[in-house]
C-alpha cells in the first residue's frame, strides 16, 4: 500500500509541475489527436458536432501536444537542469509554480477557445490576442526566473545546455510577438504574402528556436551524465549552438516554395535549410562520440534510452528537412501526408522522445525517489516508438500516392479509397501512442505522489 | 510589404545573438573547454554502478538498426521521388 510518507523537496518544485502538465497535456493532446484520426477513417462517426469538426480538432491536437506536452517536458528538465549545471538553486520556485499555473490555464483556455471555434487561423499561431499574451508574459516570466538564476550562479562556465535552454526562452519570446502579429490585436495577421513569409518565420521557428535548442539542450546534459562520460568537445557544442542561431532563424520560407514568395527569399530558405546539416551533424556527432562504448550503459537507463532514441530520430527528421526543402522533392511531398510524417518525427520522435526520457532522467532527482515502475517506463518506450515507426511509415507512404496521384491530375476523391488503409493504419499506431501516454501519466503521478520511495532502482511494486 | 517585419524580426534576433556572443567572449566562456566537458558529472558523486545486462546490449544493437533501416528507408523514398517525380 502506498503511504504519505513520502514528503516531497521543498526545492524541485516547478520542475515537478512542468513533469506533471507535461504528463497530463500528453494523455489531453494524444486523445485529440487520436480522434483527429478516427475523423479521417470515418469522416461521419461523430456527425455534426461544432467543437468536434476536423478543422477546430487539429490545431486543438497541435498546439496541446507543442505547448502543453512537449515544451512543458522540456522546460521541466530545463528547470532541474539549468540550476544544477550552474551549481545554485532557482531563483524563484514561487515564480515557477506561478508559471506553471498560469501555463496550464494558457493551454486549456487555448484548447477551449479554439474548440469553440475562436481562431486566427493561422498555423500554429490560432491562438487568440489575449492568450498571445499570456504566451507571451509566460515566456517573459521564464526568461527572467532563468536570467535570475544564471547570475546567482556559483558555477563561472555556462555549460553548452544552459546556452541552448537561454537561447529558447528569449527567442521564442521575440519570435512569438512577431509571428502573431501582436500589434494587430484583432485578426493577428498582415495582409497576403506578407502575412504568410511572416507566419512561416513564426512557424518554422516554434520548432527551431524552441522545441530544437530546448531538446539538444537536455540531450547533451543526459548523455554525459548518464554514461558517466565527460562530453566529447565542448568547443565543439558551442559552434553548433552558435551556427543553430545563425542558420536556423531565417529558412521558414521553405515552407512557401509552392507560393508567390520572393525567389530571393526562396532561395536563402533553401540553402540555409542545406546548411542546416551542419548544426545537425555537430550535435550527433558529439553526442554519440560521448556514448561511444557506453551503450549498454545509456540502454540500462530508461531515460537516457529514450533521449538516445530520440537523436536517432533527429537525424532522420533532419536528413529528411533538407531533402524536402529541394523544389523538386516538394513538387510531391507538399501537402500531403509525407510532411505530416515529417512533423510527428520532428516532434514527437525527436523532441517528444527527448522530452519524456529527459523527464524520466530527472524524476529520481526532482522527488528524491526511484521511478515508481521501470517495467512500465519500458513498456512505454516500445509502445511509443513501435507508434511513431507506424507513423513514419505509413504517412510517408500515403503521402508519396497523394503526392504522385496529384501530380498526375487524379482528384482528390478518387484518391481516397487508396488512402483508407494507410487512415486506419495511422489510427492503430495512435492507439500505442495514446496508451504510452496514459503509462507515462500513470507512472508519475505514483512516482510523485504515491511511492514512498527508498529503492535506488527497479519496479516500485513494494510500495 | 512584409520587409520592415522581417528586417525587425531578423534585427531583434541578430541583436540578441551578438550581445550574447560579446558578453560570452568578454566574460571568459570560450576558456577552460575542458572543464566545461564534466559539468554535468559533477553532481553525481556518490551514484551507484549501473549493472549492463546482455539485453541492454541486444538493445543498443536494435537501435543500430533502427537507424540503418530507417536511413535506408528515407533515401529510398527520397531516390524514388526524384526518379518518378522530378
Ligand atoms: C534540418 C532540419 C529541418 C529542415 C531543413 C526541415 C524542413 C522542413 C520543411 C521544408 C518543411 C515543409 C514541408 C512542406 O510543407 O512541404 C517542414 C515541415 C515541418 N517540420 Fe521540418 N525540417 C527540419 C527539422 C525539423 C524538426 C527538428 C522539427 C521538430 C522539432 C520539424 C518539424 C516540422 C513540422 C511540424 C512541419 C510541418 C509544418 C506544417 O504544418 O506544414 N522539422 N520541415
Amino acid at each position: 500500500m502506498a503511504t504519505t510518507t513520502n514528503a516531497l523537496p521543498q526545492i524541485h518544485r516547478t520542475a515537478r509541475g512542468f513533469c506533471i502538465t507535461s504528463a497530463v497535456w500528453f494523455v489531453i493532446g494524444t486523445l485529440v489527436g487520436l480522434t483527429t484520426a478516427i475523423e479521417f477513417i470515418a469522416p461521419d462517426l461523430l456527425g455534426n458536432i461544432s467543437w468536434l469538426v476536423l478543422g477546430r480538432i487539429r490545431p486543438v491536437h497541435t498546439n496541446i501536444v507543442i505547448f502543453g506536452f512537449v515544451t512543458a517536458g522540456l522546460l521541466s528538465v530545463s528547470f532541474y537542469m539549468v540550476p544544477s549545471l550552474l551549481r545554485t538553486e532557482l531563483y524563484s520556485e514561487k515564480l515557477g509554480m506561478i508559471t506553471v499555473l498560469l501555463w496550464n490555464i494558457a493551454v486549456a483556455a487555448a484548447g477551449i477557445t479554439l474548440a469553440m471555434g475562436y481562431t486566427q487561423g493561422r498555423e500554429y499561431a490560432e491562438l487568440i490576442w489575449p492568450l498571445d499574451l499570456v504566451v507571451v508574459l509566460l515566456f517573459g516570466l521564464i526568461c527572467f526566473n532563468l536570467f535570475m538564476t544564471v547570475k546567482q550562479r556559483k558555477e563561472p562556465l555556462l555549460y553548452v545546455s544552459v546556452w541552448y535552454v537561454l537561447a529558447a526562452v528569449i527567442l521564442s519570446a521575440i519570435t512569438y510577438c512577431i509571428g502573431n502579429v501582436i500589434w494587430v490585436p484583432g485578426s493577428g495577421a498582415l495582409a497576403g504574402m506578407p502575412d504568410a513569409i511572416i507566419l512561416w518565420f513564426y512557424g518554422h521557428n516554434v520548432l527551431g528556436l524552441l522545441l530544437t535548442p530546448l531538446a539538444v539542450a537536455v540531450a547533451y546534459y543526459v548523455i554525459p551524465s548518464a554514461s558517466r562520460t565527460p562530453l566529447y568537445s565542448h568547443t565543439l557544442s558551442l559552434v553548433g549552438f552558435w551556427s543553430l542561431l545563425v542558420m536556423y532563424s531565417h529558412i521558414g520560407t521553405h515552407h512557401l516554395l509552392q507560393t508567390p514568395a520572393p525567389t530571393w527569399l526562396k532561395v536563402v530558405s533553401i540553402v540555409g535549410s542545406i546548411g542546416m546539416i551542419i548544426p545537425v551533424m555537430v550535435v550527433l556527432i558529439n553526442l554519440w562520440y560521448t556514448a561511444k562504448g557506453k551503450l549498454g550503459q545509456i540502454q540500462a537507463d530508461v531515460g537516457a534510452k529514450f533521449v538516445l532514441a530520440g537523436s536517432v530520430i533527429y537525424l532522420f527528421t533532419c536528413i529528411q528537412g533538407p531533402a524536402h526543402s529541394l523544389p523538386v522533392v516538394q513538387r510531391i511531398t507538399h501537402f500531403s501526408n509525407w510532411v505530416v510524417a515529417h512533423a510527428h518525427m520532428g516532434v514527437l520522435g525527436f523532441a517528444g522522445f527527448i522530452a519524456l526520457g529527459g523527464m524520466y532522467y530527472i524524476l529520481p532527482k526532482i522527488t528524491g525517489k526511484p521511478i515508481f515502475s521501470k517495467s512500465l517506463a519500458e513498456l512505454q518506450y516500445w509502445l511509443v516508438l513501435i507508434g511513431m515507426s507506424g507513423f513514419m511509415i505509413g504517412l510517408t507512404m500515403s503521402g508519396l500516392i497523394q503526392g504522385h496521384g496529384w501530380r498526375s491530375g487524379e482528384t482528390v476523391y478518387r484518391l481516397l479509397p487508396q488512402l483508407h488503409h494507410y487512415n486506419i493504419f495511422r489510427g492503430a499506431m495512435g492507439v500505442l501512442i495514446v496508451s504510452s501516454a496514459l503509462i507515462f501519466l500513470y507512472n508519475i503521478i505514483r512516482t510523485i505522489f504515491f511511492n514512498p520511495g527508498g529503492q535506488a532502482s527497479g519496479v516500485g511494486k513494494e510500495s | 510589404m512584409y520587409y520592415p517585419f522581417f528586417i525587425v524580426y531578423l534585427i531583434a534576433g541578430f541583436a540578441v545573438t551578438l550581445w550574447a556572443f560579446w558578453w560570452a567572449l568578454r566574460n571568459g566562456q570560450f576558456k577552460d573547454q575542458q572543464r566545461a566537458r564534466f559539468l554535468p558529472l559533477d553532481e553525481q558523486g556518490e551514484q551507484p554502478a549501473v549493472t549492463v545486462t546482455r539485453l541492454n546490449r541486444y538493445q543498443s544493437y536494435l537501435l543500430l538498426a533502427f537507424a540503418g533501416s530507417g536511413l535506408l528507408a528515407l533515401a529510398a523514398a527520397v531516390v524514388y521521388i526524384l526518379v518518378t517525380g522530378g
